[in-house]
């Protein structure tokens, strides 16, 4: 596990909030442009995404970044003429600027579905409710145990030749039946789960929600920095003005926008800095050896 | 005063018309590792039920249970959570879907603060050697790993007297072991007091300091291991409650302090010598045409997975029981299911009766050719009677040597785990197999009713039937195999005939043929040992 990933699952939760939102909200070119080179390097830097999903990512910026142009004719600048509809240079760059937006979430929500494993979802349920990540997890459970007994009746049916799926009608009966025992079955054995629950305590007044991580020091910096850099960033997007229609008029390099633009591009790269720092300590700590 | 005190303990289910324990009174000690023995429904598992508030079930209680000088009906819920209790079946005990989870459950529940649920779950972890699995999900673990989770989860809360209902029924031998060991350890490391209830005594009865036999719901023998096994006699019904060693001794007609494990089995045997008859003549591998024959087949679940089976080749003869035999988790319910043409090997060919399963169209392969007894019987009962669930089972149980008419107003899941095998053994046998593949049929039942089904395995031999069973329990195998094949590593690495299979197995053999490895060749089950020891079995 890597710096980033080691943090506590709030801590990355608040991160990955902060840039999906000012990626997905802002139309600041120059910021977009930033947060996908970003997130593209977070991807590749840590091997979430393989070269068919970067394939996928292209096509989708291309059809994204020409569809606008094809649908939108407003606009003040007019290239040529396309079965006798206008195709404007401010609908194709606000095109291109709505495909970096779309790309560079899709690369967010990448890297976050990696760092986000189901026990850290668990977590952030737990801190909201207990009894929710409880239900959760017994959930979690249940739903292998189903699939594997619907396979094992299924397959314990069709030895006996009372299961057939050559034709719907048969599939439909068969199947139906196989859930009918697969009921019965896991309400029988419910009841040894509700007895080992309460055997073990469940139900003897208020519980305690245990999970193995801890908020850290390292935490709460990494928080305060996330939140301070985003509200710089918020602040400088409010500064500063990005208008696509009818004419192009960007006034993204005022003082603020400068801060902002600055503050956001140290947001998306804390990932990689902090992988990089480990890299590097970990590099001075074997050479040493 | 004793730690646990039961003063005329009786309990009686409601519309029952007899009571399921009558007047039972015991002292037990702290420190104490008691195991409680009896056949099914002879009531074990109402008396550890009864000791603990929440599981007690509904009925008349008479009498009182005392712990450490309190009413166990005096504690409270919290209180109670003291009490550790794991019961048979692993899977169904787990409550969440990791292991780190399961573990910090119970420390949950009694509102434990986070730092003490880390120390207690690293603490235990560490004593019961779990760590590897810490981060697991639960549904990826063995069953016998599983057990141990359980066990792991009950004694994060710290009791001080555990009890376990037929912990190991559904492990294979070498698990069972595992955890027998691993309860020992409590018992002698942390000075925990254990009343365990078991069917497989071959460890257990060595190493506990007392045995209760139950009867009836009736205490009819209650001392330390050496005085029961002393009381019990070779016409006993409670002969297969001792170990083997012990077993060979009564039979052989020894007198004064029986031999319990292996080693004094072996030293018993050894001053035999002088009496050991001739040796078994080797029964000649009689030319039979292959039944069933599996050739170089390989199968994976997923296409990046590993593969399950691997080179996997055997053929079983018409006409005989054939033994898979391995531990759990090594493929061998795979190896079944590709057998009964239920999954389709990646590559190599499965044949019945020199036909390949594919070329049996129209379900003809289930009809009349082959059969499959299930792990699980559960998954095949769809009906609420088991009258229902045998319809049209009619030929089969007018032989059938047991009358099974008696259960015919029960639902199913109200059977024992023996009499559910043999309705589902019915069911199976409806559509006239010629070929009968048995998973894990010993699994859970009690001695009395192994002796049911190797009886009614032998029959289906005698009629011509072909049986393979796909086992971990040796020494079922031993009883009523012909030839024997351990299955590891996705294959087969050995296939004998069961004298020469049970004879050179060094570890993977019967108790008996370890304690008469050295003086005899073939002995290899208690019952074989005293005919060649002189003895009347």
């Amino acid at each position: 596990m890597k710096g980033f990933e080691r943090l506590n699952p709030l801590s990355a939760a608040l991160y990955y909030l902060c840039v999906l939102g000012l990626s997905m909200f802002s139309m600041n070119p120059l910021m977009l442009v930033i947060s996908l080179f970003c997130a593209v390097l977070t991807c590749i830097a840590d091997g979430t995404v393989k070269a068919r999903g970067h394939l996928f990512a292209l096509i989708l910026f291309i059809v994204a970044a020409v569809l606008n142009p094809l649908i939108v004719h407003k606009g003040a600048t007019v290239l040529f003429y396309l079965n006798d509809r206008p195709f404007t240079m401010e609908a194709a760059v606000y095109g291109v600027t709505a495909a970096v937006m779309l790309t560079a979430a899709l690369y967010w929500l990448r890297s976050l579905s990696r760092v986000f494993t189901a026990d850290k979802v668990m977590y952030l349920f737990g801190r909201i409710s207990p009894k929710l990540a409880l239900l959760i997890s017994m959930t979690l459970r249940y739903v292998g145990l189903f699939k594997y007994r619907f396979r094992r009746i299924r397959d314990a049916q069709r030895a006996l030749g009372l299961y057939d799926d050559g034709n719907l009608i048969d599939a439909v009966r068969g199947n139906a039946r196989v859930l009918s025992i697969l009921i019965t079955w896991t309400l029988e054995n419910g009841i040894v789960t509700a007895e080992s629950m309460e055997g073990r305590g469940y139900g003897s007044g208020r519980r305690t929600s245990y999970a193995p991580y801890r908020l850290h020091g390292t935490d709460a910096v990494f928080m305060l920095l996330t939140a301070l850099l985003t509200a710089i960033a918020v602040a400088g997007t409010a500064h500063s003005s990005a208008v696509f229609y009818p004419e192009l008029n960007f006034d993204l390099l005022n003082p603020w926008g400068i801060a902002g633009t600055a503050a956001f591009s140290l947001l998306s790269l804390l990932p990689l800095i902090l992988n990089a720092k480990e890299a590097i300590r970990w590099r001075i700590l074997s050479s040493k050896v | 005063m004793a730690y646990l005190e039961l003063e005329g303990l009786s309990f009686t289910y409601p519309e029952a018309a007899q009571s399921a324990l009558t007047d039972i009174s015991l002292q037990i000690e702290r420190g104490e590792l008691v195991a409680l023995l009896g056949a099914t429904g002879s009531g074990k598992s109402t008396l550890l039920r009864l000791l603990k508030p929440e599981l007690r079930q509904n009925g008349t209680i008479q009498g009182e249970v005392m712990l450490d000088g309190r009413s166990v009906d005096s504690l409270s819920s919290r209180e109670s959570a003291g009490i550790g209790y794991v019961a048979q079946n692993p899977d169904e005990q787990l409550v969440t879907d990791k292991v780190w989870h399961e573990l910090a459950f119970t420390l949950e529940n009694l509102g434990a603060p986070r730092e003490q649920i880390a120390r207690r779950i690293a603490e235990t972890s560490a004593f019961f050697d779990i760590d590897s699995l810490y981060s697991r999900d639960t549904a990826t673990l063995s069953g016998g790993q599983k057990q141990l989770i359980n066990l792991a989860a009950v004694m994060t809360a710290d009791p001080e007297l555990l009890l376990l209902d037929e912990p190991t029924a559904q492990l294979d031998p070498i698990a069972a072991t595992r955890f027998i060991e691993t309860v020992c350890r409590l018992n002698r490391e942390l000075g925990l007091t254990v009343i365990v209830s078991e069917h497989r005594t071959e460890e257990l009865f060595s190493l506990c300091d007392r045995v209760i036999v139950l009867e009836h719901g009736a205490v009819i023998y209650n001392g330390k291991p050496r005085e029961i096994a002393e009381r019990i006699s070779s016409d006993s019904p409670y002969l297969s409650f001792l170990p083997a060693a012990a077993r060979l001794f009564r039979l052989t007609g020894g007198r004064g302090e029986a031999p319990l494990s292996i080693r004094e089995g072996q030293r018993y045997v050894s001053a035999l010598k002088s009496r050991t008859t001739a040796a078994f003549d080797a029964p000649k591998p009689a030319q039979a045409e292959p039944a069933l024959e599996l050739k170089n087949v390989y199968f994976r679940y997923e296409r990046n997975g590993s593969d399950i089976l691997f080179d996997l080749s055997m053929s079983v003869n018409s006409g005989e029981v054939f033994a898979l035999l391995g531990s759990n988790g090594a493929g061998k319910s795979t190896a079944a299911a590709v057998a009964a043409g239920l999954r389709k090997p990646l590559s190599g060919s499965v044949k019945l009766f020199g036909k390949r399963l594919k070329d049996y169209h129209d379900g003809s392969l289930y009809r009349g050719n082959l059969s499959l007894l299930p792990q699980d019987v559960e998954s095949l009962f769809l009906c609420d009677t088991v009258r229902e669930e045998l319809k049209g089972c009619e030929e089969v149980l007018k032989d059938f040597p047991y009358d099974l008419s008696r259960l015919y107003d029960r639902h199913p899941y109200d059977l024992s785990g023996g009499e559910r095998q043999l309705v589902a053994l019915c069911k199976v046998l409806s559509t006239r197999p010629r070929v009968l593949l048995m998973d894990e049929p010993s699994k859970g039942l009690d001695g009395g009713m192994k002796r049911m089904l190797i009886e009614l395995i032998k029959e289906f031999k005698a009629k011509g039937m072909t049986v393979v069973l796909i086992s971990h329990d040796v020494e079922f195998a031993a009883m009523c195999a012909d030839r024997c094949a351990l299955f590891a590593q996705g294959g087969i690495a050995a296939v004998d005939t069961a004298e020469r299979f049970f004879s050179d197995n060094r570890f993977y053999t019967t108790a008996a043929s370890r304690m008469t490895r050295l003086i005899a060749h073939g002995a290899y089950t208690v019952e074989r040992a005293a005919r060649i020891l002189g003895g009347d079995g």
